[in-house]
């Protein structure tokens, strides 16, 4: 998003300056109170709870007590060595590497298959989209439903093809998995929209001509496809990584970071801590953290993409 | 070799098109037949597993006039909440669209710039100030709450200015000329050339304040003020095992939607290629 912006730019002074005071004064009034309602809330409530996110991240805040001390650097310190913590960073990641290269994977193969102007790729794309209108909490009651171990409808699938049942929630190894799951099943029609979006950019007679030259369709995908999707790509990518790691709602409602605190992603801790424990301080050192976390991988990824411009 | 192909291909196509939507046919059908009849079928894959065999009404009266849990309310909460979101959005951010795309003002550049780098902060990192600055407005467990912080978007800012852009300078300058005030021209001929956003918009923050999870758990306390997703994810943990309820109540609450966007889809997905692909 950051990348398809150009800031306005500042107003031309086509007439001369004398005009232009008077000429100007009226319209300049009126412009800044057409902008004035959203810039007071974009003030109110973006930049000045980020001002106020940086000094108490350096405070021992709890709103239980309503004590608040300047702590320095002790919350960032803490938090570096906080095993729980850490945990969370850790599960915020498996959950990314997983779900970045196969949920990208399977919505360009979704929007490949669908691509094509045939009358029922219009049923099909509405069909892939509706998991991404379904709200975040019905979608993981009825995965919970779903994942159930005696009459779930995966085990049942399971069962039929004679593969082993598991009971995916409330085992600690697997539960995670079952949360990727659930967030690959609502997202995946979002990103195949972009792709869409991107292979339609793509100019027809590229394929037409190679297809002249003798190339197969495979040739014609790692050759034409990809490279001219790249910027499609790095966009899908870099969005997916940053919702992977600040996911949150699914955990909330599928294991509530259960079991055994396997499923507790860093939002959640940070949920845990600020709202839970009260320490509004900790909680918030602990955002900064993940912030500057994925701020880092966004830019190396931008990077990386950036190289491989065509 | 192509018909194997291209047959190949549909059923991959099908597949997946089952796996999108089984888990709400499911719950659909699952919340229209009686608690007893859920399982019943769910050790053998017979017609009956999606297809029940006493279709019933009961467990969505059982959800609605519910005393513990007033389903109803959270559905007229969320509502009431999301309209009028959605109507202030559109208001407040094609207002200063707008001025972006069409007026003069000295630091424009710097104030749209500021507006653009807001979306790189995420809410996960003002979750906390944003709750302390509801403490003391003493708005916690009120409806300001949830309206007033949720009134600016940033990216319907961006998303209506390249619209308002294309209004040509020629028919400002007309309506100036004919003594149109500038609030007057914005609200008889720039806003009814941008209907198409506006209903991308509208549809876009309306089913996000729909499906808004967090931010309502934590200022509102009370029950009977809740939003429909707390209620749901509440109401799941409190019933406990009594799935049919639950599958209704999820149902109830996420039909209406469906509709909604099955109508209007054309305009959702205009909204998602707009902020993705213009590179």
């Amino acid at each position: 998003m950051a990348s398809t912006t150009t800031a306005g730019k500042p107003a031309a002074n086509t007439l001369p300056k004398k005009r232009r005071n008077s000429f100007l004064k009226g319209e300049e009034m009126t412009a800044w109170w057409f902008v004035l309602p959203s810039f007071a809330l974009l003030l109110i409530f973006v930049f000045y709870p980020m001002l106020q996110a940086f000094i108490i991240s350096f405070q021992n805040y709890n709103l239980v007590g309503g004590t608040r001390s300047f702590v320095g650097l002790d919350n960032y310190r803490t938090l570096m060595t906080d095993q729980s913590f850490l945990a969370s960073l850790r599960h915020s990641f498996y959950f990314a590497v997983i779900v970045i290269p196969i949920q990208t994977s399977i919505s360009l193969g979704m929007a490949l298959l669908i691509q094509k102007k045939v009358a029922t790729t219009g049923l099909f794309r509405t069909i892939y989209f509706i998991p991404v209108v379904v709200s975040t909490a019905v979608a993981a009651t009825v995965f919970k439903l779903i994942y159930n171990k005696e009459y779930g409808l995966l085990n049942n699938f399971l069962e039929l093809v004679h593969l082993p049942t598991t009971n995916f929630l409330s085992n600690p190894d697997t539960a995670m998995n079952g949360v990727i799951m659930l967030g690959m099943w609502k997202a995946v029609g979002f990103f195949m929209i972009i792709f869409l979006a991107g292979l339609n950019n793509i100019p027809q007679d590229l394929y037409e001509a190679s297809k002249v030259d003798g190339a197969s369709k495979i040739q014609q995908f790692f050759r034409i496809t990809l490279p001219l999707l790249n910027r499609t790509t790095a966009f899908v990518v870099i969005i997916t990584t940053i919702d992977a790691i600040k996911i949150s709602g699914l955990v909330f409602v599928l294991t509530n970071g259960g079991p055994n605190g396997a499923t507790e992603t860093a939002v959640f801790y940070i949920y845990q801590m600020a709202f839970k424990q009260m320490q509004m301080g900790y909680g918030t050192a602990a955002a900064f953290i993940l912030f500057a976390i994925v701020l880092v991988i966004s830019l190396v990824q931008m990077r990386l993409f950036r190289n491989q411009d065509y | 070799m192509n018909r194997i192909a291209s047959f190949v291909k549909y059923i991959i196509m099908i597949i997946l098109a089952i796996v999108s939507i089984i888990p709400i046919f499911w719950m659909i059908s699952g919340a229209s037949r009686p608690y007893e009849e859920l399982f019943k079928y769910s050790n053998s894959f017979n017609i009956h597993l999606f297809v029940p065999v006493h279709p019933t009404l009961q467990n969505f009266k059982d959800v609605i006039f519910n005393e513990r849990n007033p389903f109803l309310t959270y559905i007229g909460n969320t509502l009431f909440v999301a309209s009028i979101v959605t109507l202030l959005v559109l208001l407040i951010n094609a207002m200063s669209a707008f001025a972006f795309a069409k007026l003069h003002f000295r630091g424009k550049g710097v104030v749209f710039a500021l507006f653009m780098s807001a979306m790189i902060i995420p809410g996960e990192v003002t979750l906390v100030p944003n709750y302390l600055l509801m403490h003391n407005f003493g708005w916690l467990d009120s409806y300001k709450a949830l309206i007033i912080p949720s009134m600016l978007s940033v990216f319907g800012i961006f998303l209506l200015r390249q619209f308002f852009a294309e209004v040509p300078d020629e028919i400002l300058e007309a309506a100036k000329i004919d003594g149109a005030s500038m609030p007057r021209t914005f609200l008889r001929i720039v806003l009814p050339a941008a209907v198409p956003p506006m209903i991308t918009l509208g549809l876009m923050t309306f089913l996000g304040n729909w499906d808004s999870y967090l931010w309502p758990l934590i200022v509102i306390n009370d029950d009977k003020k809740q939003m429909i997703q707390v209620a749901i994810a509440a109401f799941s943990s409190a019933e406990g095992t009594d799935w049919s309820k639950i599958l209704a109540a999820s149902t109830i609450s996420t039909v209406p939607i469906l509709v909604i966007f099955l109508f209007l889809q054309r305009y959702y997905i205009q909204g998602i290629t707009m902020s993705g692909v213009k590179g």
